[in-house]
């Protein structure tokens, strides 16, 4: 039988000191992805360091700024979206969360565990096939399989596998930021830096380094004035991911032109996708039909799409332009999708 | 050890047929007392799990099993160098597959090529992860299109029609045509399959996933080289089947190996994953239908061609053109079939296996028509409405399709469609309104029961089919309380073992029949016994009266002249038996002669929205008239209706096994990437029963287990055009269809 070693921390210092000092150790949390993975051999820790005793479940607003959200990163994707300011004040990230896996899993799954989710590429998943994000160097089984849920946008000749999170995408647009625990101590990543393309080294997501924890997620609240929103195009009306999903926020002047823009995508990218340049194009113009087009040409620049994915490219640009307009107007994003069921 | 019995507690209030009342088996089933076979339990069970093969074609040149075999737990790894040997059926269209591990050729993606044996489920696991296997492997051909692929024709001898297609269409001022592929769809029941093989001595007990438990028996007796009365086969409830469970697959006959071989009971249970490659799914089709037909809508020609997906080495079962034989009224009709041989895994029943692909091309191709005439779709159907068998001539045994036209019409509401595609709008969202009509098989094959009457008055039935979840425990319980006279609390339905009387397997929607009628014979048989028993008894008030001068009532006979009677305990404690039983039995129905045996019929009516922007298609309502003959449970005849439905949404927008055409790997084999409705994609469902009694069996039934699935996936496909504009001729329709 696969054995590996156990243990429980108590602290994070606890937690930090046990899975630095072994190279084969993996922090487990909510469990929900990370278990299927040990099942598939994807992972195989040596080492998992449970967290789940450790005092970070819980959201605090600070209000420094415009206030911010301090969420523990073993709050459940449950709690963050029951929260009053997540509710009044973050619209985006309340749809991305409810939108995304099913009750059952968003009641054991953690906020941390959410960033840090692994790609669906089935390939990744299945250790019988090449990929250079599981095994660097074997190749990319998805280039010429069945891609059709895989990435348009920051792809490499090595990968082409989506980033599965929705929250991660809300709070990209946002400006958000985990505090990370390390063996060096602590620091802060701006969610913008935290994750990695591909290039030739699928198997690098982001920039934590081996034993770093993530402790707690730093949400700028918007202003109450904002309006915001996540739209999910998926297949399945509930439990799937999205084929392209768009977080976005807006403030809208009283002469009808836009003060502010937040814009990031979901479902198209290697990583959450956020482009400056669609926002530099909102801000200042009335959300007429031609700018959101050319905002949503800006925010699939770039992309490439292969057989059985091209039509996420024109996918993800109707979806902001819908989404944004819907915004815009004050109206509910997905049409025929809203309301029946997330 | 034999498992606890979990017998049903059925309600305590009497109930008249029809009535829908609660599942007998439900109290046992919520309180997680059903035995299923995952749970059954052997003192020094030992467990299997599956190696199975990483590529699709080619041969093994080496099996390494040293590193497996020398595992902590581990007591036997048996491959094809090892294993005992195992017979072929003689009949490679039976219900038996090649035996597993025959040889060292590979033939599909997931064969398995060794089973590894522990003393636990995870020593298993891992030992199996060591079991090296070293391939050759072969060019894959897993495509329909593969132009290298063997093409068995008429494989099912069901090609045919009548008069001349080809002149008929020359001639029609009409015509379309249209090709319509379907995606491989896998039946992924809840329950994984699982199998419990226990040895005592040369008798084998098998618990198992099956739908039929006679048949697994017989199979595995002729695969194991053991008579049939040594085995016995016991599965009194199913974590669902869908089909999967209509044959005898190789983990079953590979668990009686196992466990023969190390001396142990051996419990074996298939992965999710596994599930995709080892118990059959429904195979992908092309399909062709051309249709001619006069400018005011009569049809004068109806060509439909088939290719679907098989495997290599195994035979399947599934006529897919032929139900255009049986639909509509043409002078001239063809329909041909043609299996591809393919490395993929065996394909099996699912749920209206062929009908569910046929029908799905032929009422969308009827859409096409109609739409090409500028004709209601509706009224196209009416007009060209099969009011005999359009091949033979035949007349219909009991055919109440125009009452699902009508009675689905009215609840739907389609006279509001207004029949210019994409004309309907609610905001950026796209309506569209779409039907279907379907003529479904008939089945019925050869049953039998037995009923007993206890000293307490109360009655036993037992036959060896399974209730896959369709409710057979309760209608039969209804159906036995009825024709004893009795009240429902008073009469216990035994299911699910082979050592009783035989049963065929629950599928092709025509176990109720075939049991219903066997049931109905053995209660016929017990009440003569009862005038038997007391024929000369001069205290009876029964004595010397004939079968057809009595009811059964109030757990009484009573003479049907004066009312006189006695009850059944009265009669058994006056001449000193504790009980009293009777066998029955039911003949499968011929279908030659005047009148032809025909299956349930229903008319589909969907509303689907999409969204004009993103193509995200919703459908909004679906209602479905059915004519399935009399009904001996309303509640669990419409929630097959509403099971097969949903099945039907999922496989017209949702479901998809995907197989790699290089590798012949299934690229998507987890129920995240597999994806199967869910509460928020079904809307509210309108089901109706409509129609009268069957003639062909004495209680009037109609099978209505499948009669969901065809004619769903059309009506969706047809709605979605209306809403659209776009004809999408492919399942499933996705987004990226409409945009």
């Amino acid at each position: 039988m696969r054995s590996f070693a156990y243990v429980r921390a108590g602290t994070v210092e606890e937690a930090v000191a046990a899975a630095a000092a072994d190279p084969e150790a993996a922090y487990l949390a909510g469990g929900t992805t990370q278990v299927d993975l040990m099942r598939d051999e994807v992972f195989r820790p040596a080492r998992l360091v449970d967290i789940t005793r450790l005092p970070l479940r819980g959201v605090e607003r600070r209000d420094d700024g415009g206030g911010v959200l301090v969420v523990g990163a073993l709050t459940t994707m449950e709690e963050l979206a029951a929260h009053g300011d997540v509710t009044t004040r973050l619209p985006l990230v309340r749809e991305a969360l409810l939108r995304g896996a099913s009750p059952q899993l968003r009641h054991m799954a953690t906020v941390g565990g959410n960033l840090l989710q692994r790609t669906r590429c089935r390939y990744y998943r299945d250790p019988s096939t090449a990929c250079n994000k599981r095994a660097p160097g074997t190749g990319c089984a998805a280039l010429d399989g069945h891609h059709r849920m895989h990435a348009v946008l920051g792809t490499s000749p090595h990968c082409i596998a989506t980033h599965p999170s929705d929250l991660a995408v809300a709070l990209l647009a946002l400006d958000a930021a985990v505090r990370v625990h390390g063996p060096d101590g602590e620091r802060a990543v701006p969610l913008g830096e935290f994750y990695r393309t591909p290039g030739s080294t699928p198997h690098v997501e982001n920039a934590l380094t081996h034993g770093e924890l993530i402790t707690h997620l730093e949400i700028p609240l918007l202003p109450p004035e904002a309006r915001s929103g996540y739209l999910k195009v998926r297949d399945r009306a509930s439990y799937e991911f999205a084929l392209a999903s768009v977080a976005a926020a807006l403030v809208v002047d009283e002469d009808g032109r836009i003060r502010s823009a937040r814009l990031a995508l979901g479902g198209v990218g290697t990583v959450p996708w956020r482009v400056p340049r669609a926002e530099e194009l909102l801000r200042g113009a009335r959300p007429d039909d031609d700018v959101l087009r050319a905002a949503a040409e800006a925010a699939l620049s770039g992309a490439e799409g292969r057989p059985d994915n091209a039509f996420k490219i024109g996918l993800g640009r109707r979806a902001v332009v819908r989404m944004l307009g819907a915004l815009a107007r004050g109206e509910e994003p997905d049409g025929a999708a809203r309301g029946e069921g997330r | 050890m034999t498992p606890p019995t979990t017998t049903p507690t059925p309600p305590p209030t009497p109930a008249r047929l029809g009535e829908g009342i609660d599942r007998v088996d439900a109290r046992v089933k919520t309180a997680g007392r059903a035995a299923y076979p995952t749970d059954t339990a052997y003192p020094g069970l030992a467990h299997a799990v599956l190696v199975q093969s990483t590529i699709a074609a080619g041969r093994i040149t080496a099996l390494d099993a040293a590193a497996a075999e020398a595992a902590p737990g581990v007591l036997a790894v048996i491959s094809h160098e090892n294993v005992p040997a195992l017979r072929e059926a003689p009949d490679r269209s039976a219900s038996l597959p090649p035996p597993p591990l025959r040889d060292d050729r590979i033939h599909h993606h997931g064969q398995t090529v060794a089973v590894v044996v522990a003393d636990s489920f995870e020593q298993a696991t891992e030992a199996a992860r060591l079991v090296r296997v070293t391939y050759a492997a072969d060019a894959v051909v897993a495509d329909l299109d593969h132009p290298d692929a063997q093409h068995d024709h008429d494989p099912f001898g069901t090609d045919g029609g009548t008069g001349d297609v080809e002149k008929a269409l020359e001639a029609a001022p009409v015509r379309v045509e249209g090709t319509y592929r379907t995606a491989a769809n896998t039946n992924n029941p809840m329950g994984p399959f699982a199998t419990v093989a226990h040895w005592e001595g040369d008798h084998l007990t098998v618990h198992d996933c099956t739908q039929g438990p006679s048949r697994t028996r017989a199979d595995l007796a002729a695969t194991l080289g053991v008579p049939p009365e040594a085995v016995r086969v016991l599965a009194p409830y199913l974590g669902g089947g869908f089909g999967a469970g209509l044959r005898t697959w190789g983990h079953t006959v590979l668990a009686a190996v196992a466990a023969r071989q190390v001396g142990r009971p051996v419990k074996l249970v298939l992965t999710r994953k596994q599930m995709f490659t080892s118990v059959g799914h429904r195979p992908d089709t092309k399909q062709t239908v051309r249709i001619g037909a006069t400018r005011d809508g009569r049809i004068t020609a109806l060509d439909h061609r088939a290719w679907q997906s098989l495997s290599m080495t195994d035979a399947n079962m599934e006529p897919v053109s032929h139900t255009s034989q049986s639909s509509y009224a043409s002078p001239n009709i063809a329909t041909r079939d043609v299996q591809v041989r393919l490395n993929v895994p065996a394909p099996g029943s699912m749920r209206a296996p062929g009908d569910a692909q046929g029908n799905y091309a032929l009422e969308c191709a009827l859409d096409e028509l109609a739409h090409e005439l500028g004709m209601d779709p509706l009224e196209l159907r009416l007009r060209n409405y099969a009011d005999e068998h359009p091949v033979t001539g035949q007349q219909w045994s009991c055919n109440d399709l125009r009452a699902c036209y009508e009675a689905g019409a009215e609840m739907f509401g389609w006279e509001r469609r207004d029949p210019e595609p994409r004309s309907t709008r609610r905001g950026r969202t796209l309506v569209g309104y779409g039907m279907a009509g379907t003529s479904f098989f008939f089945y019925q094959a050869d049953c039998a029961a037995r009923v007993t009457v206890g000293a307490d008055g109360g009655a036993v039935v037992e036959s060896s089919g399974m209730d896959i979840g369709t409710g057979t425990y309760t209608v039969m319980t209804q159906l036995g309380a009825e024709l004893l006279g009795l009240p429902v609390g008073r009469v216990r339905m035994v299911m699910g073992d082979s050592s009783l009387p035989a049963a065929p397997s629950a599928g092709g929607s025509g176990l109720t029949a075939a049991m219903g009628t066997a049931v109905h014979n053995a209660s016929r048989h017990l009440l003569q016994s009862f005038l038997d028993l007391v024929r000369d008894d001069a205290e009876s008030p029964l004595r010397g009266v004939a079968l057809d001068g009595v009811r059964a009532e109030d757990g009484r006979i009573v003479r049907t002249d004066d009312g006189r009677g006695e009850a059944y305990t009265a009669m058994l404690a006056r001449h000193g038996r504790d009980r009293l039983s009777a066998e029955g039995s039911a003949e499968a129905p011929g279908q030659k002669g005047a009148v032809v045996p025909t299956g349930p019929y229903a008319a589909k009516f969907a509303e689907v929205h999409v969204d004009e922007d993103l193509g995200v298609i919703r459908v909004a309502r679906l209602v479905t008239a059915a004519h399935c003959g009399r009904v001996l449970n309303e509640k669990t005849a419409r929630s097959q209706l509403v099971g097969g439905t949903v099945g039907g949404i999922g496989m017209a927008l949702l479901e998809e096994t995907v197989t790699e055409p290089h590798t012949g790997r299934i690229a998507n084999p987890t129920l995240g990437d597999y994806l199967v409705a869910v509460n928020a994609d079904i809307p509210r469902l309108g089901v109706r029963f409509v129609g009268g009694p069957d003639p062909t069996n004495p209680n009037g039934t109609k099978g209505c287990g499948e009669l969901g699935i065809p004619g769903t996936p059309a009506a969706i496909a047809n709605a979605v055009f209306h809403a659209t504009g776009v004809r999408v001729r492919r399942l499933p329709i996705r987004i990226e269809d409409v945009l």
